[in-house]
């Protein structure tokens, strides 16, 4: 891969108006997740938080949680940073910038409207799939906008290339509408029956993991860490196996949660299989990035996280899903320090250190404080340590004193085992939330200084780009 | 991978794949699945919820309870949900065909309610549930907010919570539950897994073993 050319640089200030957008909401949602994330983590070791209010019961403040950092940051993240590396490796201007802007105005829209719909009492109640049904179209129409630029850098592409950090863009890309689609029409409009719904949910969630979030950090991964780095990627040619691996068994891993559960057991049985199975593509994905991973810059230091997290989340999952792991990990904040380890710790890590490359390219200008940027590394990597190993330990607590017991489990006990540890992972999300506050204001600052000459638009008029690229 | 047709077509094919062994194929499985016809009891189950109680679920679901309970009960000897008195059978899809969204729940934070209504030797009654919603407990919070302080002049309400020490509410008050609060109650009482479908029994390890000895 190419260095940082004039190329890179006139493409990249030519689409920044629609990328920043996406970004800055993203940052945005990200904030507003850690603030209900707070909220919840209280909830947990003290019931009597916002007990009185209808809106935040435990259970709406999870959903919300949940909705804002998966459907407000990670996919405005993902969306900008994915299409910025189609964009950039397709050799040519970003075209439809207009539509990805009009997609992000109305997918944010539909993500406000969805957590105001869950704060009503209206999601849809499932894991990744709480978004109201009458958001769904809508944030479904607006994903298609976005979308546009994608198709455009596709068609358009200038070269013919095999970069794996491509594939991982177009897979996230277009599979996405897909999946959403296929899971509103089985899960809301035409509604399978009885357990077929946690089914169908357990295979819809896993999706949205391994067929968008990971195959968008890993292009984030694999587009930055050689050109950061300054190194070929070692094992290159094995890329493409981990790849089609990903794809083809990731969603097959769905069922894991279903274990000992009132479905017929091969569901289960596949999932562990295919967890197994997905083992060789955290493999080839070490192969390729063990020489690269520094600690160097902000950007490196974030990829490299993500990435080791990444791998680590893979040999959890296969773990805990072997059924006599499962038969004390099931229903206990394991699940859940798994989940943040996968979702925190891999991609939104990755996405961080893409950020930390791009916006300077995107402002033409590096990042208005070096201060903000060293507290927001330190605190969200003490904040993400530090809730993956206090909901770990809060899950074995729980699971010794509710599965480890012969007789009824007083539920006080497990409240009193497992409460040092909730009061632990509320302490990391502080750490989050300030970390990602200083991100916030730090971001706010590097693109404050576009304003004084003029709105983040096109600043280089496309036959002007054109001459450039020729 | 230069050959973008193909890439593509990989890409849906794999999607598809996931899509038709998972999804279709459970369907396939499961989506006839019927009532169980007991002769000797002259009425197929499960029965479908009474409509009082399918409002209740409704409010269970729109509350998010589920990120805190489960419904479904691991099979005796898988886990010790049996020993925790949460139900002497397995849940089974059989129990859930009725159900327009299956509470079955990924956490156990508070118990599992599967059974709520059938447990050993004694449930909780309507009057208890309505204290507990009301009052809460260990780390279940109150739910206050399903109840109304209303001021009464002569008799007091028959639906009035019977509070007593610091709860009660002050002279000439009482607390009295809404109508969300009553179809809720009226969902948790019916939570029963009274009925053993044949599937639902659990294999006897020994007489497995026994029948492929003869063989």
């Amino acid at each position: 891969m190419s260095t940082d050319s004039n190329d890179s640089t006139a493409i990249d200030i030519h689409s920044r108006g629609p990328l920043l957008l996406l970004l800055a909401s993203g940052v945005l949602w990200l904030v507003i997740s850690g603030v209900l994330a707070l909220i919840a983590s209280i909830q947990l070791h003290t019931p009597t938080f916002f007990a009185d209010c209808a809106w935040l019961t435990f259970g709406r403040a999870q959903a919300l949680r949940e909705t804002a950092f998966v459907y407000g940051w990670l996919a405005n993240a993902g969306l900008a940073l994915g299409l910025w590396i189609a964009v950039r490796l397709g050799g040519e201007a970003m075209r439809a910038g207009n539509w990805v802007v009009v997609g992000a105005v109305f997918w944010n829209l539909g993500v406000s409207l969805s957590l105001v719909g869950i704060a009503a009492g209206d999601a849809a109640g499932h894991t990744f799939f709480q978004i109201p049904s009458y958001a769904q179209p809508l944030l479904l129409v607006a994903y298609g906008a976005i979308g546009v630029a994608g198709v455009l850098a596709w068609t358009g592409r200038r070269h013919e290339t095999g970069f794996a950090s491509q594939w991982y863009v177009f897979a996230a890309l277009f599979l996405f509408p897909w999946l959403f689609s296929v899971a509103q029409v089985t899960l809301v409009w035409l509604p399978v029956r009885g357990v077929l719904q946690a089914i169908v949910a357990g295979w819809f969630a896993q999706g949205i993991y391994s067929l968008w979030l990971a195959p968008l950090a890993l292009a984030c991964a694999y587009y930055l860490l050689p050109k950061i780095s300054g190194r070929v990627l070692p094992a290159y040619q094995f890329a493409v196996f981990g790849f089609w691996t990903l794809i083809v068994v990731g969603c097959w891993t769905g069922g894991r949660h279903l274990i000992g559960g009132p479905v017929p057991a091969w569901i289960a049985t596949v999932a562990i299989a295919a967890c197994s199975l997905m083992v060789f593509h955290y493999f080839v994905v070490f192969l390729n990035f063990r020489s690269a991973l520094g600690t160097k810059s902000s950007a490196l230091y974030f990829t490299s996280f993500g990435l080791l997290a990444y791998l680590l989340s893979g040999l959890v999952e296969a773990v805990i899903s072997l059924r006599g792991v499962a038969l004390y990990a099931q229903f206990t904040f394991v699940e859940q320090a798994a989940q943040q380890l996968s979702l925190y710790g891999a991609v939104s890590m990755v996405f961080f250190g893409a950020l930390y490359f791009a916006v300077p390219r995107l402002v033409g200008k590096s990042w208005a404080s070096s201060f903000l940027a060293g507290g927001h590394v330190s605190l969200v990597t003490v904040g993400v340590v530090l809730l993956v190993v206090a909901l770990t330990a809060a899950g074995f607590a729980q699971s010794q004193t509710m599965f480890g017991a012969t007789q009824p489990a007083k539920f006080a006990d497990v409240a009193s085992a497992t409460r040092p540890w909730l009061l632990m992972a509320t302490a990391a999300q502080v750490a989050l939330l300030l970390g990602n506050l200083m991100l916030l204001v730090n971001f706010a600052q590097t693109v404050a200084a576009l304003v004084p000459f003029r709105a983040a638009g096109n600043p280089v008029s496309r036959p002007a780009l054109k001459a450039v690229l020729s | 991978m230069k050959n973008g047709p193909l890439f593509f077509f990989g890409l849906f094919a794999s999607l598809t794949f996931s899509f038709a062994g998972v999804v279709l194929f459970s369907n396939y499985q499961l989506g006839g699945l019927a009532p169980y016809y007991d002769d000797s009891e002259g009425k197929s189950f499960p029965e479908r919820l009474p409509g009082v109680a399918a409002r209740g679920q409704m409010v269970y679901r729109d509350l998010g309870c589920i990120a805190c309970h489960t419904q479904q009960v691991r099979r005796p000897s898988f886990g010790n949900d049996q020993a925790q008195g949460w139900g002497d059978r397995q849940s089974v899809a059989r129990d859930y065909i009725h159900q327009p969204y299956p509470q079955l729940g990924a956490a156990r934070i508070g118990q599992d309610l599967t059974n709520l209504a059938g447990r050993k030797p004694s449930a909780l009654d309507a009057e208890d549930l309505m204290k507990l919603l009301y009052l809460g407990q260990g780390a279940m919070p109150a739910y206050k907010f399903l109840f109304q302080d209303v001021k009464v002049s002569g008799q007091v309400p028959k639906t009035a919570l019977k509070l007593t020490g610091k709860n009660s509410p002050s002279p000439g008050h009482a607390v009295v539950p809404t109508e969300r609060a009553q179809v809720l109650v009226a969902y948790l009482l019916s939570l029963k897994t009274a009925y053993d479908y044949p599937e639902s029994r659990p294999v006897v390890k020994s007489a497995a073993k026994a029948e492929g000895a003869h063989q």
